[in-house]
């Protein structure tokens, strides 16, 4: 039915798709499996064509479909429902399945499609108020409009991208019913997720993407689990570094009972406790949006939570940036460019960003440049950052000396605590072992760290104990030596829970 | 004069001066609507109050002047859509820019053809009232609704108009979704670029409109910055009106009714001196819009502009 | 592009972009203008030579310049400083008038008061009264949500609107004629900087306040601040920067040299207050900030060149009937300009 060949998208020096060529036959549910960043995403927008492609093309059901074209693709009947759904929250769902829907009339029938929507919700199992306004309704109904809104223009082919990625267990199974019926019907239906049980589960073949190439294709029928697993994640892993076990330090950071939502109310962390010892990096894997980045905002004091405190050194921090800063706690955030750094300032500007109001970078009142600009040579120097100068803006560099920056800036400081979140995204392979090996610095110096990654093979190597995340908890606590990829695997999959005793939360695993 | 007939003078008076100000607002509910500032309101006005005295004079009919109004309007609004929509310049911005514009164009023209530079006097005609057969006659809704001028009936007429497309119309359903989300409209094949283009081109003629109301119809010649900040209050009658129209026209009454109080203080013996009266409508305006507060929910990609990947 | 793309594209010192893009608008729109002369008949040449001759001719000229420019400084300077924290002020108008008003009361309360001292006071008074208006116009943004453009808008109004009401009170000269206040006490009045011209020491305290802003933007912990949140949003909430407090900073530093102006305007222009004295300083500062590329030092040349444009262009009507309005003119076509290119630069350094 569709047929891609040879997509190639680059967005600057990420190079998204490498020549990806996919087939989906009539009829069928066929599975993207991959990692974050492994290209599934931009795939899919090239063919509804949200994004054109560097090169490539696309043939449905026998006839060329020009690429780069929302409208051509809804034309030819290719449906997509996005993983941030594309609705209109103020809107109802009558008028977003109306929204650009020639059949809706020239003069609005909202009645009568109303009526559709009612009789269209009822064939597939989708109950549906057509009335309601879409940003009232919990996520899983809105995904149900985008559903419709597809179904209803007759699309052939149904891309879902991530689409259980918010849903809870009760409305997953919902769902997969629903893109069974559509398959019964003879429709197709692409299914992008990272989620291997609900891949074996629904869907008849599996296409595993990595770093934007196909690294398999699998019929399900006789693909494992542990099959599927090492084909996404690559390689198999080397051994993790042994370092000599010592006696657990002094705990340092001790985070009870957090819980925090995020801008939109969502609650994004469900009660967190854990502790990160002097000398100890404490390293969260897990796919990314179960929590990691609100639990590092909430630590760092940049969001407050909900519910739940934080302690350094055995002493409660309450309030912002400028108490993580006293108390200690270094923060790199898992945004570099619109975050970590302001990428229209300069060096010297960015490495005193979160400093200058203390001396030496303000003295009586007035910046002094000279001690920034100092500040900025030394961080050059000891991070090795390829820079014309410490007066050139930060976004004429490239990522990975955007990120010795941060580093420099936030380590300069001598911390107590380190959160990373992700300080490795992004980054050639040279730079990754350079940021690794200042964390490893900084843990063997007394700091304790909290390292957070969506890399497992990073996680094992650089954790001296391991947690995983997933939808706001931890769902399980182990020493690197102790862990083997499909444990961890269906760990961030969610589809295996072993609840960490104190023991583990605390730092002092057998 | 008895209270009562100096009351239903003043009611009156409201609806004529709310008149520029609907036909503004609702060009503004376009274009904020589809997601583009209309801070540029008072410059268009200003424009279509300068081409519609201009082309009346010249041409003698006020035909010739309407036409010329909403063309002027146009013009200006065009600057505005090339410069936000295609070059994704700052909107309120650009507004100010067009204000400031507008008003050095208009106090040029009509200085720049007399020889040392002085202001030309343009007169025309005042549009003459039409008064509704029959309705008129009614007792007090006679005189404060069916004894307008032309143009405020038409007023009227546009609300429905751009009430009904934007509730009834598949196009008007765009419109909001592009303001709302252009992101998602651009998913079902809409061109977000276009529909602004097109919404701040309309904004532009009804500005005009407006600017003709108040030198066609209720002055009868150009002076230099007559608008006086009309735009911007009709820019609070939105905010005061949550971009639909029928809100908006209660917002341009208010601040109408305000205004008409302060041209009859005098009459009115109040014991009040003029300026504090004059301030009547911006206080009303400050006062209005900060009790709406957090309640008042823009459009969300008001002020936006749209970039595919 | 945001007033957010606006400030980010200028949080680098880099002046170069911004000049030539300023440069050039100014090129295009005195060409536009030209032909706008040539369209009523008159010869462009003439015009803007007779132009040039009266903003630079003789020191006279030179002076009414320097004097005309004197507001455009101070007001362009500190809403330079509120478009880097994200804020479009156009509240120069009324917090002008407030600082006219300020300033007047108290020279006519002082009439004892020595000479070097009254003015002093004086130009204080307008400060305060100017920062409490933009202090007023930042509390109703921060407080109720109303866009600062459509606040300080129409506090302008009420502003100018005050000043008309206390000169048929309190203020008002009997028997004037005019709403105007009586002749100041000449110990008020600002010293001549130059004998036997009109230039009075303003335009020292505009280039001084100019410098300030320049040092307070690059060289305090606030400017920095400013900097940071008109770059970017969410590097302002992890440097633990509030937007609130200095949005309300901000805010009250432009109204108090917005004040400062308007003091200087009655002290050493009109030496009274005079209903209408602050008309079009709103709009005028806004556009010299953004073509001053939102940088005080590039006010400096923004502001003299539009101090000239109008002291020249008053002997142009005189000279050869080209009107003035002209140069609103030539300011809306440079800012729409500006605007355009600084968009495109923006979009360029995205890619």
């Amino acid at each position: 039915m569709l047929a891609m060949r040879g997509i190639v998208k680059s967005y600057g020096a990420v190079r998204a798709n490498r020549g990806i060529d996919l087939d989906v036959p009539a009829g069928a549910i066929v599975g993207l499996l991959g990692e974050n960043g492994s290209g599934k995403t931009t795939l899919m927008n090239v063919l509804y064509g949200l994004v054109r492609p560097d090169a490539g093309s696309a043939t449905f059901r026998g006839r060329p479909l020009p690429l780069g074209s929302p409208r051509a693709a809804l034309a030819a009947g290719i449906g997509m429902i996005h993983q941030h759904f594309m609705l209109v929250p103020a809107m109802s769902v009558t008028e977003n399945v109306m929204l650009g829907w020639r059949a809706a009339g020239s003069w609005l029938r909202a009645a009568a499609i109303a009526e559709r929507i009612v009789q269209a919700s009822r064939a597939y199992g989708l109950e549906l108020d057509p009335g309601a306004v879409v940003g009232m309704l919990p996520l899983g109904l809105q995904q149900r409009v985008e559903i419709l809104k597809a179904v209803l223009r007759g699309a052939d082919l149904l891309i879902l991208d991530e689409p259980t990625s918010s849903l809870s267990p009760p409305e997953v199974t919902a769902l997969l019913a629903v893109l069974r019926r559509l398959r019964d019907e003879g429709r197709s239906v692409i299914f992008i997720s990272h989620k291997l049980g609900e891949v074996l589960e629904v869907c008849d073949e599996v296409v595993v993407l990595r770093d934007g190439e196909v690294a398999g294709r699998r019929a399900v029928a006789g693909a494992s689990r542990e099959d599927l697993a090492r084909l996404m994640v690559g390689r198999d892993l080397p051994p993790p570094v042994e370092r000599a076990s010592r006696a657990p330090g002094a705990e340092i950071l001790v985070v009870a009972d957090l819980h925090a939502c995020d801008a939109a109310g969502v609650e994004r962390l469900r009660g967190v406790s854990f502790s990160v010892r002097a000398g100890e990096i404490f390293a969260i894997a897990g796919v990314d949006g179960n929590g990691q980045a609100e639990l590092a905002e909430v630590v760092g004091g940049v969001a407050p939570p909900t519910r739940g405190s934080v302690f350094v050194d055995g002493a409660e921090i309450v309030g912002g940036v400028a108490t993580r800063l006293a108390a200690g706690v270094a923060h790199v955030p898992a945004d570099r460019a619109s975050v970590g750094l302001v990428r229209d300032m300069t060096i010297a500007d960015n490495v005193v960003l979160r400093d200058v109001d203390r001396p030496p970078f303000c003295r009586r009142g007035w910046l002094d440049r000279d001690a920034a600009r100092e500040a900025a040579r030394r961080g050059i120097e000891a991070f090795d950052i390829r820079a014309e100068g410490v007066d050139v803006p930060v976004r004429t560099l490239s990522g990975g000396n955007q990120q010795k920056v941060i580093l420099a800036r936030e380590l300069g400081r001598g911390p107590r605590v380190l959160l990373a979140v992700q300080p490795t995204r992004g980054l050639d392979p040279g730079a990754t072992r350079f940021v690794i090996d200042r964390v490893r610095a900084l843990r063997d110096g007394g700091a304790a760290i909290l390292y957070v990654s969506t890399e497992l093979e990073e996680i094992l190597g650089v954790a001296d104990r391991l947690a995983v995340m997933h939808a706001g908890r931890l769902v399980g606590v182990m020493r690197p030596a102790d862990a083997d990829l499909t444990r961890l695997g269906l760990m961030m999959a969610g589809a295996l829970e072993e609840p960490p005793d104190a023991a583990a939360l605390y730092g002092v695993l057998a | 004069m008895s209270v009562e007939t100096a009351l239903v003078e003043l009611l009156a008076a409201a609806v004529r001066i709310a008149t520029p100000l609907f036909f503004a607002a609702l060009g503004g509910i376009l274009s904020e609507r589809a997601g583009v500032f209309a801070v540029g309101l008072e410059g268009m006005m200003l424009a279509g109050a300068f081409g519609g005295v201009l082309a009346g004079h010249l041409a003698g009919s006020a035909a010739a002047g309407l036409a010329a109004s909403v063309a002027a309007g146009v013009l200006l609004a065009l600057l505005v859509a090339v410069a936000t929509v295609r070059f994704g310049a700052d909107q309120m911005v650009t507004g100010l820019a067009v204000n400031i514009l507008a008003v050095g164009l208009t106090s040029f023209l009509l200085r720049g053809f007399a020889a040392r530079g002085e202001a030309a006097t343009l007169r025309v005609p005042v549009l003459a009232a039409w008064p509704v057969p029959g309705l008129a006659e009614v007792p007090v809704l006679g005189v404060v609704l069916f004894r307008q001028p032309p143009l405020t009936y038409a007023a009227v007429v546009f609300g429905v108009l751009i009430a009904v497309f934007l509730a009834r119309t598949r196009a008007g359903l765009t419109l909001r979704a592009v303001g709302e989300n252009p992101a998602a409209a651009f998913a079902v094949g809409v061109e977000p670029a276009r529909v602004r283009l097109a919404a701040v081109l309309a904004c532009g003629a009804l500005a005009g409109l407006g600017g003709a109301v108040l030198s066609l119809q209720q002055v009868g010649t150009f002076t230099d910055a007559m608008t006086n900040g009309r735009g911007y209050i009709a820019l609070a009658a939105i905010i005061v009106g949550r971009w639909l129209p029928g809100g908006t026209l209660l917002g341009c009454l208010l601040f109408g009714a305000a205004d008409a109080l302060q041209l009859r203080v005098q009459s009115l013996r109040l014991p009040v001196s003029s300026y504090v009266i004059q301030m009547t409508p911006y206080v009303v305006a400050l006062v209005v819009l900060a009790g709406l507060g957090r309640s008042a929910r823009l459009p969300a990609a008001l002020g936006t502009p749209f970039r595919r990947e | 592009m945001t007033a957010a793309a606006l400030a980010r594209s200028f949080a680098v010192g880099g002046a170069a972009r911004p000049l030539a893009s300023a440069v050039l608008g100014i090129a295009v729109a005195l060409g536009t203008a030209a032909l706008l002369v040539l369209l009523s008949g008159r010869n462009p040449v003439v015009a803007y030579l007779a132009l040039l001759g009266g903003a630079v001719g003789t020191p006279d000229r030179v002076a009414v310049a320097l004097n005309k420019a004197t507001p455009y400084l101070l007001t362009g300077a500190g809403v330079a400083l509120c478009f880097r924290a994200r804020i479009v002020n156009i509240g120069a108008e009324g917090q002008i008038a407030l600082g006219g008003l300020a300033a007047t009361w108290l020279a006519l309360r002082l009439p004892q008061a020595p000479a070097v001292v009254l003015p002093v006071l004086c130009a204080l008074a307008g400060a305060g009264a100017g920062a409490v208006w933009g202090g007023l116009a930042a509390l109703v943004r921060l407080k109720r949500r109303v866009h600062e453009v459509l606040v300080t808008l129409l506090l302008n109004f009420v502003g100018v609107l005050i000043v008309g009401e206390v000169l048929h009170g309190e203020l008002g000269e009997p028997g004037a004629g005019f709403p105007q206040s009586p002749l100041l006490p000449a110990a008020g009045w600002l010293p001549r900087l130059v004998r036997g011209t009109d230039l009075h020491v303003g335009i020292l305290v505009a280039v001084a306040a100019v410098v300030a802003c320049h040092l307070v933007l690059w060289r305090t912990p606030f400017g920095f601040r400013l900097r940071v949140l008109g770059a970017s949003e969410g590097a302002a909430r992890y440097a633990g920067i509030g937007a609130a407090r200095a949005t309300l900073s901000v805010m009250m530093l432009a109204g108090a040299l917005a004040g400062v102006a308007g003091a200087i305007e009655v002290l050493g222009v009109h030496y009274r207050l005079i209903e209408g004295f602050s008309q079009g300083f709103g709009f005028a500062a806004v556009s010299i900030a953004l073509i001053g590329g939102l940088s005080p030092l590039g006010v400096l040349p923004a502001g003299l060149f539009f101090g000239f444009l109008e002291s020249g262009a008053l002997a142009m009507q005189r000279a050869v009937g080209v009107p003035t309005p002209l140069v609103s003119v030539i300011q809306g076509l440079t800012m729409i300009f500006v605007l355009a290119a600084m968009a495109l630069s923006a979009a360029r350094a995205r890619v």
